[in-house]
């Protein structure tokens, strides 16, 4: 299976929805301390070979495909902003936009995959902001977390609704067009680094935490989860639920793992990937190609393979 | 946005455990079927939460918010505290509706002394204060052992230095307090002889008898006071101990908060790093740290700045950090830049950058092939399906544009088949959706390979054939064929292939292949 080596460490990986061989990765350096950051835009083949990259003065916390444009890009940066990148330009011309809002680090990004025209910002100035790609200012500010939002990601079916997670250990369901949140999620006791609807039961959500824990919720009955898949051994950094199976998650964690998981069986545990050296930060499922997965960590490296294949094979 | 009825959750997949009509808060099961009606209605209703106001949990809200050092912090972190405590928004609103500024919560003192005598009744609020407020400091005490990191950790400092000398304080207090109280009470009776002097001689009597039997009850309250507060001096020595304990542990991290807040300061002067200190950060704390921080087993020991970004995570080890970025968090703490860093002007060279036409249609996604009103695209499988000619699920750019698809993922209906071995994904498998039968309708092609377990078994081994054959060419794919049979006997070739190079075996449909592999190594995964 092919791999990319980053010249900065990895932060997170997404899958073009509209091509099945390209991921855009995000990058950091200084494992995303202090410096700068970059966003590279990968082709897949025999061997993966990078079609774009742009340089940031800062880290790249997040990078996320547009829904409705091939070509375009929204990075989270550490300096607070989002810059919106659009492939079919040259490299000079880009960005063509950066959005300057958050007062701290944009830590992520999340693009509405039912409207296809807004995307979210989540930052660790404890808002999340709402954007269209048209605007220069972003649409609304949603403030209500005591802490940072790690995490904003928009439901797959309802065009209004999205979750947020946050360091203030509670994950929230908003809905855009009421003026605060509709639902708090006490999920864990520790910081909630990621959450993740189901994208085939619109009221299945999973929130992965500082504690090692992945919940999945149903936020009809949000006082005890459905399931919570233990395995880790350390924090869980990001959760993806599947595009194409509905109870199949992927997660990957600090402790440098890439895990699957199948929270309607017993065993939930169903993958682990080892392949990472670092800490494993990011990781995506290709809505395009069943089984295909993606990963990067602080070990500048982007895996992508075949869900049963092993990563590391040539 | 258009959801349509047939997809509302009650309907879908069944393998869900919770029912979700069971488990509709609502109170009926007339409102049950509504609620459902709503749903389908207006999505976002499920996303609401519609549990009854909890009266309960309001009481404990209201307790904590009464409490003076509660009254101190920001109403942001009071939210979050309760919020954390599983309160909906709904009862947090109400407790703090029903906890105004001034204090006026039952205490023992009250009742004793209003039921009196009206005249006392208005300065009874003034006397409350101090008992209220040595009657409070036992909230502290639960409320201050169920903290946690988090918020809450800034109120266990303050707690912990407050308290302490609200224990000191409260003795004096009760003291001065009683001694105040008595001389309140004869300025009160001393005013009512003046009052009485006004009035008729026969008056003044009783006045002054309601007066003398107003201080008594007063004094008996006083007393009564200071027999609770000797119990509660008692309490707190106890607790005083405890607080001790934790103090001398959070001392030891207050330096190493200073120390590192010095050195935040300076970066900050140059640089805004301290933010940046987050997740990963709290552990390299530790690490950095000390000897004297315990293990966060029960999450209590830690504090946390704000400015400093870190929570403690239940581990009682930290991930080991790369040391290269052990050294460079000590490079930043010590003021230094790491030396690799450039300047990089990133802004947009034209802001007004006009935005370029997308040169591809959106792609339906696969849980949406059940929604064709969500977007034009959508129509394009329905018709692929009807035609049953192509196995591709998503075509609508034509294959030959983009060089895709050695990985070009195969059949959802080849998955739904196998899924009868995978009980588990079963119906959960399928978006839910009355289009369903259409597809399924198209199936048949489907069951000769699940006839064949010989097939299956061998194409399970060679992962490595098939990682190879993924990388197949893409000539490979124009010539796939929708027959059915030639596909039978593709996978039929193929397996009698495995194990042994399968690249450039001619005729051999990469994707079915690959994806019934990949279907096999799915089923094989989860039966383990």
């Amino acid at each position: 299976m092919p791999v990319f080596k980053t010249p900065f460490n990895g932060y997170s990986v997404k899958f073009s929805p509209f091509y099945e061989n390209q991921v855009a990765v995000a990058t950091a350096q200084n494992f995303g301390i202090l410096g700068n950051g970059r966003v590279h835009v990968l082709q897949l083949g025999p061997t993966i070979t990078e079609r774009a990259a742009f340089d940031t003065a800062d880290g790249v916390y997040d990078v996320c495909w547009s829904e409705s444009h091939d070509s375009l890009i929204v990075a989270a940066v550490a300096d607070g902003s989002l810059k919106i990148y659009d492939l079919s330009l040259p490299t000079a011309a880009n960005p063509i936009r950066s959005l300057h809002e958050h007062a701290r680090e944009c830590h992520g990004v999340d693009f509405n995959t039912v409207r296809k025209d807004s995307f979210l910002s989540a930052s660790w100035d404890d808002t999340v902001k709402l954007w269209t790609v048209d605007r220069p200012a972003s649409v609304r500010t949603f403030k209500e977390h005591a802490y940072c939002v790690y995490a904003a990601a928009w439901n797959p079916r309802h065009a209004d609704v999205f979750a947020s997670a946050s360091g203030d250990c509670t994950a929230r369901i908003w809905d855009v067009r009421e003026p605060g949140s509709t639902m708090i999620l006490p999920a864990h006791e520790f910081e909630i680094l990621a959450c993740d609807w189901n994208k085939y039961e619109d009221c299945i959500i999973a929130t992965a935490s500082v504690d090692k824990s992945i919940k999945v919720w149903d936020v009809r009955n949000y006082r005890v989860p459905l399931a919570v898949l233990n395995g880790h051994g350390y924090a869980v950094r990001k959760v993806k639920f599947s595009p194409h199976r509905a109870s199949m998650i992927a997660s990957c964690s600090y402790d440098m793992s890439v895990c699957l998981w199948d929270y309607m069986v017993e065993d939930a545990l169903i993958g682990r990937y080892d392949h990472h050296t670092e800490f494993a930060v990011g990781v995506d499922m290709s809505v395009l190609v069943e089984g295909l997965l993606a990963s990067t960590g602080w070990d500048e490296l982007v895996y992508v393979w075949q869900h049963g294949t092993d990563p590391r094979a040539p | 946005m258009a959801t349509p009825p047939s997809d509302s959750p009650p309907s879908s997949a069944a393998g869900k455990p919770p029912n979700p009509v069971s488990v509709e808060p609502s109170t009926g099961g007339n409102p049950d079927t509504k609620v459902e009606a709503v749903k389908e209605s207006s999505p976002t209703s499920v996303f609401v939460n519609s549990e009854p106001i909890r009266e309960e949990q309001v009481q404990n809200a209201m307790k904590f918010l009464s409490h003076p050092k509660v009254r101190g912090s920001p109403v942001m972190y009071r939210r979050s505290f309760l919020e954390r405590k599983g309160l909906t928004k709904e009862e947090i609103d109400e407790a703090f509706r029903r906890v105004p500024d001034t204090m006026t919560d039952a205490s023992t003192t009250q009742p004793a002394v209003s039921s009196q005598d009206g005249q006392i009744k208005p300065s009874s609020n003034v006397q409350q204060q101090p008992p209220t407020q040595v009657l409070q400091p036992a909230a502290i005490a639960p409320v201050g052992s169920a903290s946690k990191v988090g918020m809450l950790s800034q109120f266990h400092w303050y707690h912990a230095i407050l308290a302490v000398g609200f224990l000191a304080a409260s003795g004096a207090g009760t003291a001065v307090f009683l001694k105040v109280l008595k001389s309140w009470i004869r300025k009160v009776a001393s005013e009512e002889d003046e009052e009485g002097l006004l009035k008729k001689n026969d008056a003044k009597p009783s006045v002054a008898e309601d007066a003398a039997a107003a201080a008594k009850a007063a004094a008996v309250a006083a007393a009564d006071v200071a027999r609770a507060s000797q119990e509660m001096l008692t309490t707190k020595r106890e607790e005083k101990r405890c607080f001790e304990e934790l103090l001398s542990m959070l001392n030891a991290q207050v330096h190493e908060m200073k120390s590192m807040s010095n050195s935040i300061q300076k970066l900050e002067s140059g640089q805004s790093v301290n933010g940046r200190i987050a997740l990963d950060e709290q552990d390299n704390q530790r690490f950095l740290g000390t000897s004297s921080r315990q293990p966060y087993a029960n999450g209590k020991t830690d504090t946390e700045s704000r400015s400093v970004r870190s929570t403690s995570p239940p581990v009682s080890a930290e991930p080991p950090h790369p040391k290269s970025y052990m050294e460079i968090m000590s490079m930043i703490q010590r003021g230094e830049k790491p030396s690799n860093i450039r300047e990089i002007n990133d802004a947009p060279p034209n802001p007004n950058q006009p935005l370029t036409n997308p040169r591809a249609a959106p792609r339906p996604k696969p849980w949406e092939v059940s929604q064709p009103q969500n977007t034009s695209v959508n129509t394009y499988p329905s018709q692929e399906i009807s035609n049953g000619t192509t196995y591709h699920f998503q075509d609508n750019q034509s294959n030959g544009d983009d060089e895709v698809p050695w990985w070009q993922k195969k059949n959802v209906r080849i998955t739904e088949v196998e899924s009868s071995e995978e009980h588990d994904f079963g119906s959960s498998n399928m978006p839910a959706a009355n289009n369903q039968p259409p597809q399924r309708s198209w199936v048949p092609p489907q069951p000769p390979p699940v006839v064949i377990p010989e097939a299956a078994v061998a194409i399970r081994q060679p992962k490595k054939a098939a990682v190879q054959a993924e990388r197949m060419n893409d000539d490979q794919f124009l010539a796939r064929s929708g027959d059915a049979t030639d596909e039978l006997q593709k996978i039929t070739r193929y397996s009698e292939t495995a194990g042994g190079s399968v690249e450039g075996s001619s005729g051999f449909s990469d994707p079915s292949a690959t994806e019934i592999q990949r279907e096999e190594d799915n089923g094989a995964n989860l039966e383990t």
